[in-house]
């Protein structure tokens, strides 16, 4: 009779082992799900944030890049220039506080396809940017390349995509 | 019963009367069944308002005048299960193409929907040659009459054949530059439904 109890601790420990399975060795996916939150945060800022904080993330935004990673924007009408190398990520971001009082970016929709040998990844998503003054914000969808060097997962390549070929 | 000044006094089996009849209309005749019955609703609207329909909001000015800016709308993601896109329909089309690993079409269809869509109107099918000449769509060399346009238009764009799985897509105002306005041919994946209203 006690043979159910006994499988049901036993499926209970099966699960909480995965659990922390999946908190210590996290899937790609995941980890690459989270550094896209995290990019998202630290390109975003408000008004009211102070100028040490703003270039704090700055310099922590640049972290999620590679050193020689190359952004490439090309969103009609509005934006058409290359980010070379993680100085010029700062730049970007410190550019954008000069020019806007807020801004809200956020990574939607992400479809991740990791490479069979699990080093590299491509995530292609929508980045919906909204800054002050206006009503609708700028839908863009972009295509991410993603690189595991060391223990990192560190976008090298970052560019616009036409929804419409 | 008691009567006070022609005033009715409510006496101790009326109130247990009233109170069961408030509890009748707020639970039923047996809370069980209508606790099953509200499970049922709460699982049809979910699965109307979140799965087969999607509820959009309208933002620019691509679709004039058929849709306005910031009009409201739903998808209807049935749409196409029994058969496939026809011209002229307007549709819901994914910004960012599904990855080629997804092995069930049907799960790409009702998967969650994205946040953002292009609402658009499709003018030409697959295995089609598509062009505009002086503003109109020619279709295989051919005019195609478009009674929902009635804003002018200059285009001149050159043929393009279209794939198995392509369909070509464009709003209903195109009275800005051609290069403003974002058209083309998408992949069948990418719809998601038809615009329902």
């Amino acid at each position: 009779m006690k043979i159910i109890p006994r499988g049901v601790a036993l499926v209970a420990i099966a699960a909480i082992a995965f659990w922390i399975w999946t908190i210590l060795f996290p899937a790609p996916e995941k980890i690459i799900r989270r550094r896209l939150d995290d990019v998202a945060q630290n390109v975003s800022f408000q008004a009211n944030e102070n100028p040490i904080a703003i270039a704090m993330k700055s310099e922590k935004l640049a972290t999620f890049f590679s050193t020689n990673v190359e952004v490439n924007l090309d969103i009609p009408e509005r934006a058409q220039h290359s980010i070379v190398g993680r100085a010029e990520i700062i730049q970007a971001a410190a550019g954008a506080h000069m020019q806007v009082k807020t801004l809200d970016v956020k990574f939607l929709d992400p479809e991740i396809a990791v490479s069979p040998d699990k080093q590299s990844a491509t995530v292609s998503l929508v980045v919906s940017a909204k800054s002050s003054g206006e009503t609708d914000p700028i839908v863009q969808p972009m295509k991410f390349y993603f690189q595991k060097i060391g223990r990192d997962w560190l976008i090298t390549r970052a560019e616009t995509l036409r929804a419409l070929t | 019963m008691v009567f006070d000044y022609g005033h009715r006094i409510q006496t101790q089996s009326d109130k247990s009367n009233s109170s069961a009849t408030l509890r009748a209309f707020l639970w039923g005749r047996n809370w069980r069944i209508t606790l099953i019955r509200a499970a049922v609703w709460v699982g049809i609207c979910f699965l109307i308002f979140k799965v087969l329909l999607v509820h959009i909001e309208v933002i620019g000015i691509s679709m004039l005048p058929t849709y306005k800016e910031h009009s409201k709308n739903w998808i209807n993601r049935l749409a196409y299960v029994w058969h496939e896109p026809q011209r002229g329909d307007i549709v819901g089309i994914r910004l960012v193409p599904e990855n080629s690993g997804v092995v069930n079409q049907l799960i790409v269809r009702f998967k969650t929907p994205p946040h953002f869509l292009l609402l658009k109107r499709i003018v030409g099918l697959p295995g089609e040659t598509v062009a505009f000449s002086r503003g109109r769509i020619l279709i295989n060399g051919k005019v195609l009459k478009e009674p929902y346009e009635t804003l002018n238009c200059d285009w001149n764009i050159g043929p393009i054949t279209l794939g198995a799985d392509e369909y070509f897509v464009v709003g209903d105002n195109r009275t800005m530059p051609e290069q403003d306005h974002t058209k083309g041919h998408c992949k069948r994946s990418q719809i998601i439904g038809k615009v329902l209203l």
